[in-house]
């Protein structure tokens, strides 16, 4: 109902926030999740359970600018 | 109370105070008198304004350029709505929001998708024999990074409406209100799926561009069909949920009345019904979707033809979230009616596949312009103070398909088309004239006035089939045995031989080892080197029909972007010479034949090209200082009208302020 709330120390959201400075993201959290959203990828591969390859390329098709 | 006990107590009470006020919504704190309006118009283009202007046709707009300024305004590369207004909303190139062009892929799998929202199903189900529960509720996900300006006023206490921006669905959480637009879906998810209906045998019944033929049988003078909705995720397989319809035709005249749920109504031969609201039943007294379609009778006899919008988003009861407040959706419904909340409401599809003629097709797209003119004059009466931005989809839309009838050298240019219909483009520009002559006797010392678009238009004549070029020229590689015009989406594709492919309207990425799932090139000089190589080979191509080259421009955005997410994006963005644009089935992973082919899809203006060629406007009430001003400058400019300085990673600066003079070589030396 509130979301997953995780505790992190200061030392490591103090760097955190340097890092997602650094890397150009528009906030630390929108940087923890990307960095999150690429590990889990890295380590699980790609979620494929969600839409068919079928489905998406029907939704595509409404698309004007292609055929 | 002795004077130091009076002193403590009213210091407690200030603080007190203090702290009270910092815990009040910010919206409540703004008391200054200051508002800026944004009207941006997809696709207005320089010069078709200037003619427009100088023929007397667009009287408001040449009086704001006159009194103010009018410049042309760097487009985004790739000049394409998504990124282009993502770019203006975060004042971020492509590198900080994540949107390079309307379709992305996923190198993991190598599938492709929308690039700026994913609708999730539940992950997780019950099955209970032909039915499924969902432990949960599915999602819809803002794929475009960074903090849009809305929010950043919002945390300053600007008030702020944003109406219809792109690349804003689902509306990121604000407390700004926000109505959603370009890229949100329509109920079967995608970006709009028309039904049509025809007894006629000589239609080829099944899925078409952009929508579906369905046969129907007319017997007793009466047609029964269903309407297609959005898949039912609680029975096995997912079913889409279907809504029955019947339609009674007249024997004698071209009438029929249809009936569909609890409604009844008639309509003539060529007449539009009013939006009709629809439940689509997922469990039975239990669950249901609502969605908001439109009826046009195109024939009765001696074919039945009947056509039905693509199933939209109930704006009254949104089964997606469109709007911030969720509750201004449903205000606006209250207001004015039902209105398209799918993203791109014109269905161009409809018109390149023949479904609607042009006739049709523009009262479809005179009725979508209608209800954005009807939202923009019932909210901005309301506008006081902060910012007011509305976004107008007219002129892109009628851009890309009227250009063939006011163009002779168009290869679909039909002269009698053109005699009824050239002026259709010209009528759209002049409807947003008349909205400009609504907002500028509004205009006052204290509010500032920005009319822009995200890019310009231009010809599209002729397709470039970028990987047909590629395998041609031994970058990318066909399964031994494979039909080269076969197949789809990289269908037969032999990813352990190719380094280059072409995805989207102008992405060119390599095959590269550790991101692409068959990746074979190595990064770095190797990588580079190739990046060259292909760069210089396909700017040195010659259209042989012309002699003209097919693209004027190669941008590595290793090179011209910044940000985060520069390494999703492709190696490449290439940019098609004015006249050329990628090939329609290059796009997604295909390989015709030729590698030029005429264009002769009613689709007929486009955009997707080399950015310097199509610039968008950018009018202000307000001398602008800017001599060349870009998308990325329009946040900083709207912060800078509140006092606030541009976010960090904000790319540009405000128009209103002169370009910093550029420090010499001996200050720069520390000398």
């Amino acid at each position: 109902m509130f979301g997953y709330k995780l505790k992190i120390e200061d030392d490591l959201l103090e760097k955190l926030k340097k890092c997602s400075e650094m890397a150009g993201y528009a906030s630390v959290d929108e940087f923890i999740i990307h960095a999150l959203e690429k590990e889990t990828t890295a380590i699980l591969g790609a979620d494929t359970s969600s839409a068919s390859e079928e489905e998406i390329k029907k939704r595509l098709r409404g698309l004007g600018y292609i055929e | 109370m002795s004077r130091t006990k009076w002193l403590l107590v009213m210091l407690v009470i200030c603080v007190a105070a203090s702290l009270l006020y910092s815990q009040l919504p910010a919206r409540n704190r703004y008391r200054g008198d200051h508002k800026l309006i944004i009207l941006g118009i997809d696709g207005m283009d320089p010069q078709l304004l200037e003619r427009f202007m100088a023929e007397g046709k667009m009287p408001n707009f040449a009086g704001l350029a006159r009194q103010g300024s009018f410049r042309r305004l760097t487009t985004s590369t790739p000049p394409q709505s998504p990124v282009a207004w993502s770019n203006l909303t975060t004042g971020l190139d492509p590198g900080g929001h994540g949107i390079f062009d309307f379709i992305h892929r996923d190198p993991a799998t190598m599938q492709p998708y929308l690039s700026t929202s994913r609708v999730e199903p539940p992950k997780h189900n019950l099955t209970l024999g032909s039915w499924v529960i969902p432990l949960g509720s599915g999602t819809a996900e803002l794929l475009r990074h960074g903090q849009p300006f809305w929010n950043i006023l919002e945390d300053h206490g600007i008030p702020t409406s944003v109406f219809h921006m792109p690349a804003n669905f689902p509306p990121s959480a604000s407390k700004a209100r926000t109505l959603a637009g370009m890229g949100t879906p329509d109920l079967r998810g995608g970006y709009g799926t028309f039904s049509f209906y025809t007894d006629d045998p000589t239609v080829q019944a099944g899925e078409v561009e952009g929508g579906e033929v369905i046969p129907v049988m007319v017997q007793n003078w009466r047609v029964t069909a269903n309407l297609e909705g959005p898949k039912n995720s609680f029975r096995k397989g997912w079913p889409p949920a279907l809504v029955p319809f019947t339609v009674s035709i007249d024997p004698v005249s071209p009438v029929a009345k249809i009936a569909v749920q609890d409604r009844e109504f008639v309509l003539r031969e060529g007449e539009w019904s009013d939006w009709v609201q629809v439940d689509f039943s997922l469990i039975p007294g239990l669950e249901s979707v609502s969605g908001i379609c439109r009826f046009f009778l195109k024939q009765v006899h001696p074919r039945f033809q009947l056509y039905i919008s693509p199933v939209n988003i109930d704006p009254a009861h949104p089964a997606l979230p469109l709007s911030t407040p969720a509750s201004l959706s449903r205000d606006l419904w209250r207001e004015v009616g039902d209105f398209y909340t799918q993203g791109i409401a014109e269905d161009t599809k409809a018109l390149s596949d023949g479904v609607l003629d042009d006739g049709e097709y523009l009262q479809q797209a005179r009725e979508v312009a209608a209800e954005q003119r009807r939202i923009f004059d019932a909210e901005f009466p309301r506008f006081h103070r902060g910012v007011f931005f509305f976004y107008f989809s007219s002129l892109d839309l009628n851009g890309h398909m009227m250009w063939r009838l006011m163009d002779a050298h168009h290869p679909a240019y039909d002269s009698t088309l053109a005699a009824q219909y050239g002026d259709a483009l010209e009528s759209f520009y002049q409807q947003i004239d008349g909205v400009l002559g609504k907002v500028l006797p509004t205009l006052d010392a204290n509010t500032t006035l920005l009319v822009l678009s995200d890019h310009g238009f231009a010809p599209f004549y002729r397709s470039f089939n970028l990987n047909t070029w590629l395998l041609d020229n031994g970058y990318l590689a066909l399964k031994p045995g494979a039909n080269q015009e076969e197949g789809q989406y990289f269908a037969n594709v032999d990813w352990s031989r190719t380094r280059a492919y072409g995805l989207g309207l102008n992405g060119l990425y390599l095959n590269l080892k550790g991101r692409e799932k068959d990746g074979i090139v190595q990064p770095g000089s190797k990588s580079n080197a190739l990046l060259d190589e292909i760069s210089s080979k396909l700017l040195a191509v010659r259209d042989p029909s012309t002699g003209l080259p097919a693209i004027t421009r190669m941008s590595r955005t290793a090179e011209v972007y910044h940000g985060p997410y520069t390494q999703d994006a492709p190696d490449i963005i290439v940019g098609y010479n004015r006249g050329y644009r990628a090939g329609w089935k290059t796009i997604l992973g295909a390989f015709p034949r030729q590698l030029f082919e005429d264009n002769t899809n009613a689709w007929s203006g486009d955009h997707c090209m080399d950015y310097t060629l199509v610039p968008g406007v950018l009018l202000s009430n307000r001398k602008i200082d800017a001599q060349s001003p870009a998308l990325t400058d329009i946040a900083p400019t709207i912060l800078a009208e509140f006092g606030i300085a541009p976010a960090h990673g904000m790319m540009g600066h405000s128009v209103f302020q002169p370009p910093a003079a550029p420090q010499s070589q001996t200050a720069l030396l520390g000398h």
